[in-house]
């Protein structure tokens, strides 16, 4: 897993919406890390929160490599 | 020999408001995240423990005012508020600062996502808080127009201006703990010791046997007896 906490989510669900593993689920108005085998690390739900409340884990992080990078 | 209390209460105020809250964030366990991240945290941390520093730097603390001149406390306790308000009035927009240098969401999008959604309890608290506070900053500052265009005597602006005071504090603090990443146990005990205290001085000044003046004598206009 390498979402490591959220921490300060203000339930706006940008998360939910931009994670293309279904990994984040909304639950009593907060985002929670509902599948966290399925992350495939993209760091999308962190790139798009707008108040920067997911922490990633960096020793599990990689680099993202982009085809036209 | 005479001791001078002045150095001891200025480190004593340093320690408690500034020393304590870094040493608090130095401890706590929220993860380590940029520099300019964990510098605007900090810049938000001090700025809001220096608004509730001035609930000791008011006419309810009467140590101080034993120790100091009463202008000159007034006078700090001005420059000090006015210096946290600022900070703290750009504070919704330093959060989404960092995203003018990250990819993703941008600045503006982020600022309107999160302003806007009124679902949840903290943003709602902080708006409040926010309003507030400007409400206290602009009231202050424009106290002496205020008080002569609403013909009002000092002691009302006084009691306004602390019912403002406590209540940007209870909402703040309930903003700070519902949301706050280093609003851990410490830090949200050390904000709820403070601010108690701070109230309990200010509510000091407004008991009942202070506030109740006695009524005056009545005037004698009756002439004595056999008098002309």
């Amino acid at each position: 897993m390498t979402i490591k906490s959220i921490n300060g989510c203000i339930g706006c669900g940008e998360c939910v919406k931009s994670c293309p593993c279904d990994v984040i689920r909304m639950d009593r108005g907060k985002a929670v890390i509902t599948y966290p085998a399925d992350c495939q690390i993209c760091h999308l739900c962190r790139m798009y929160c707008p108040v920067d409340a997911i922490e990633m884990s960096p020793e599990k992080s990689i680099p993202v490599i982009v085809p036209w990078g | 020999m005479k001791l001078n209390a002045q150095p001891f209460v200025f480190a004593l105020t340093a320690t408690t408001f500034i020393g304590l809250p870094l040493l608090l964030y130095v401890q706590g366990e929220a993860p380590v995240r940029s520099w300019l991240k964990e510098g605007l945290s900090v810049l938000t941390i001090l700025a809001f423990t220096l608004m509730l520093m001035q609930y000791f730097l008011a006419r309810s603390n009467e140590t101080l005012l034993r120790l100091f001149k009463g202008p000159s406390v007034q006078k700090v306790h001005k420059y000090i508020a006015y210096s946290a308000i600022s900070i703290l009035a750009l504070h919704p927009f330093l959060i989404v600062l960092p995203r003018y240098f990250e990819a993703g969401i941008k600045p503006w999008d982020a600022f309107w996502i999160m302003v806007t959604n009124v679902n949840s309890l903290g943003v709602v608290l902080g708006l409040i808080a926010w309003a507030a506070m400007i409400s206290l900053g602009i009231t202050a500052y424009a106290r002496t127009n205020l008080m002569r265009r609403f013909k009002n005597r000092y002691r009302g602006w006084r009691a306004f201006h602390a019912f403002l005071a406590v209540s940007f504090t209870v909402v703040a603090i309930w903003h700070a703990i519902e949301l706050g990443r280093h609003t851990d146990l410490a830090m949200s005990s050390f904000f709820l010791v403070i601010a108690t205290l701070g109230v309990g001085m200010l509510a000091g000044l407004y008991r009942p046997e202070r506030t109740r003046k006695s009524p005056p004598a009545p005037l004698d206009t009756t002439f004595p007896q056999g008098a002309k």
